[in-house]
């Protein structure tokens, strides 16, 4: 019985939370690789475009909300969604067309567009707050539960018990979903097989006759997409805050680092990998041994190996050990 | 170019924020296609002669004129640094033509695009990084056939007919192949358009000498299915063996031009270039 019990404390604090944030941590990392891999840099606009397409479903859901629409026990963010999608697709093309295209034009190197990313990030930041604001928003409604920490205890007589919210299951379930369409397209349609072919070989891929504006700009719309879903799904988890979106930059490079740059399969495996380290580093293990040391030998103190203000050391760490024994990441990231 | 600070290469060497993986080399001569116009007579292809030299630089060559019918195989050879790829390459539209002509099936097609060249039936397999390295033997046929909206599984077919070893390695990363083989796929990815004309650069760089002869046997095979080969080799005796027109370049200029045999049988030719 303290064994059960053990187990469902783990997986409410520990493997619940760690699932849900690695896939919100994957989608944004699968962003980050497809622009790493296909235009060839990293993105460190990333995360502001995370925020921009979440902004935009944060102000359609209160729209609904307003005009009384409601997606029932589901949140009406998800109605939202596709209008934010659009709208930050619109924004990175638009961006495309006024910034990058100009650097891909000139040929210049990659380390050249790392740095005018920035500049985007900056100005996509600023935009952000400029509409909405720098403060925390919340937009989640619907059933706050799938299965609350009540129910589970009437339901199986533990006493500890496990809540799954529903931006939780919504999350999961959305991002294999995006994963598994993603996987599908690039590696069963023409288009798809067309951009692994311009990340492979730029050159060949244009004497075959792939046009490579054609490429980038799918690119920018499936990036769009996916860090609009990421986005959108992390603000649902916890809540919208333009600044969080910018600082969770540093584990999403970390996940696509460790996973291996370039790699889609290594951003989903970076993600999880990062998040249960950093849940698991944050949290406080008193109540899980309690359960399972034998009588008389429970911790005294929290077994907490950091305090939660410092996760980001976690992914900061674990980005510096990869990068010194194993740069290429675990799944030898090259090519999408 | 190397004035030009966008091409600064400092710090474009970490791996964790630069891709430089498979990164575009390529400079077309015209980014955009401009005119081209109709002419009578002359070969199916021809570079005629052709002055010109990469971007902004110096002339690399010098009234050099290479040309080729339908169905023969025509040989570019000389010493090393002689322009026989630069020749190659402003046939291709990847060298600025200042003077001269390049001609297609009774078309002029000097200010077209590389691409737009592929399009009216000219099938190039580059020197080095001539195949997706990171995708199936198939993949890479299918991408070969990417302008084709019809369905190309016939070709696909003769592909593997001509090349029966790329039927058995089909789901296998072109990658993983040896050199011969990854020729094979290299040269099957420009059949897959079903050229009008297919230019060689150097197919035989870099094999052992018995898969240079297998694939010099199927470079014929495909030469007798009328498709006229234009190829630039190194190994210039076995190359004039089989070429019905050789063309002999000296600094970006024409030295010598005749059949293949003529050539062999030159002793000028003899003495320069095959070692007596």
């Amino acid at each position: 019985m303290d064994f059960l019990n053990a187990l469902v404390a783990l997986s409410n604090f520990v493997l619940v939370p760690a699932i849900a944030y690695g896939s919100q941590l994957a989608l944004g990392a699968l962003g980050v690789t497809l622009i790493y891999g296909i235009l060839r840099f990293s993105n460190f606009a990333h995360g502001d475009t995370m925020a921009f397409g979440a902004m935009i479903a944060v102000l359609v859901t209160w729209g609904l909300q307003a005009a009384g629409v409601s997606f029932g026990p589901l949140p009406t963010a998800l109605l939202a969604l596709p209008f934010a999608i659009l709208g930050c697709i619109v924004l990175v093309l638009i961006t495309d067309r006024l910034v990058y295209r100009f650097y891909r034009e000139q040929k210049a190197k990659p380390v050249i567009l790392v740095i005018v990313s920035m500049g985007v990030m900056f100005i996509m930041n600023g935009l952000v707050r400029f509409i909405i604001g720098p403060d925390d928003q919340r937009f989640s409604d619907g059933a706050r539960f799938i299965v609350s920490a009540r129910d589970f205890k009437a339901m199986t007589g533990l006493r500890e018990g496990l809540a799954i919210k529903t931006s939780q299951g919504i999350t999961v379930i959305v991002a294999v979903v995006a994963v598994a369409l993603l996987f599908w397209f690039l590696n069963k349609t023409r288009t798809g097989k067309s951009m692994r072919a311009y990340s492979d070989n730029e050159d060949l891929a244009l004497l075959s006759g792939i046009n490579p504006e054609r490429v980038v700009m799918i690119t920018w719309i499936i990036v769009a997409a996916l860090a609009t879903t990421a986005g959108v799904l992390y603000g649902l988890d916890k809540s919208f805050k333009p600044f969080v979106y910018f600082q969770l930059l540093l584990p999403i490079f970390a996940s696509a680092i460790v996973g291996g740059l370039g790699s889609p399969l290594g951003a989903i495996a970076g993600g999880f990998i990062i998040a249960f380290s950093e849940v698991t580093i944050t949290y406080a293990w008193k109540k899980v041994l309690t359960y399972l040391a034998p009588e008389g030998l429970e911790p005294s103190g929290l077994v907490q190996f950091l305090s939660t203000d410092y996760k980001f050391a976690v992914s900061f760490v674990i980005l510096l050990i990869v990068l010194l024994f194993k740069p290429t990441g675990l799944f030898k990231g090259k090519a999408v | 170019m190397s004035d030009n600070p966008y091409h600064d290469d400092k710090g474009n060497k970490d791996r964790s924020i630069a891709n430089t993986h498979g990164a575009g080399t390529m400079t077309p001569a015209h980014r955009k296609s401009g005119e081209t116009h109709k002419v009578e007579g002359g070969p199916f292809l021809i570079g005629d002669t052709m002055t010109g030299g990469y971007g902004k630089g110096p002339d690399i060559l010098h009234d050099c004129t290479i040309a080729v019918d339908k169905g023969e195989i025509a040989v570019i050879v000389g010493p090393n640094g002689a322009g026989k790829s630069t020749a190659m390459k402003a046939v291709f539209g990847m060298l600025d033509v200042r003077a001269g002509a390049v001609r297609l099936d009774g078309e002029d097609i000097t200010n077209l695009t590389p691409q737009d060249r592929v399009q009216r039936g000219m099938g190039f397999v580059p020197q080095t990084s001539n195949i997706f390295t990171s995708m199936t033997v198939e993949e890479n046929l299918e991408m070969g056939a990417f302008i084709r909206r019809d369905d190309f599984s016939q070709t696909m077919e003769q592909v593997y007919d001509l090349f029966p070893i790329l039927r058995d390695k089909r789901n296998q990363a072109a990658g993983e192949l040896s050199g011969g083989q990854r020729q094979q796929v290299a040269v099957g990815r420009a059949l897959m358009t079903q050229p009008k004309v297919l230019m060689l650069d150097e197919p035989t760089a870099g094999v052992s000498p018995i898969v240079m002869d297998e694939l010099f046997d199927r470079i014929i095979e495909v030469s007798r299915t009328g498709l006229p080969i234009l190829m630039v080799e190194q190994n210039a005796r076995q190359a004039l063996e089989i070429a019905d027109k050789g063309y002999v370049l000296v600094q970006g200029r024409n030295a010598y031009t005749g059949t293949g045999k003529e050539l062999l049988a030159d002793p000028e030719v003899r003495k320069s270039f095959l070692g007596g």
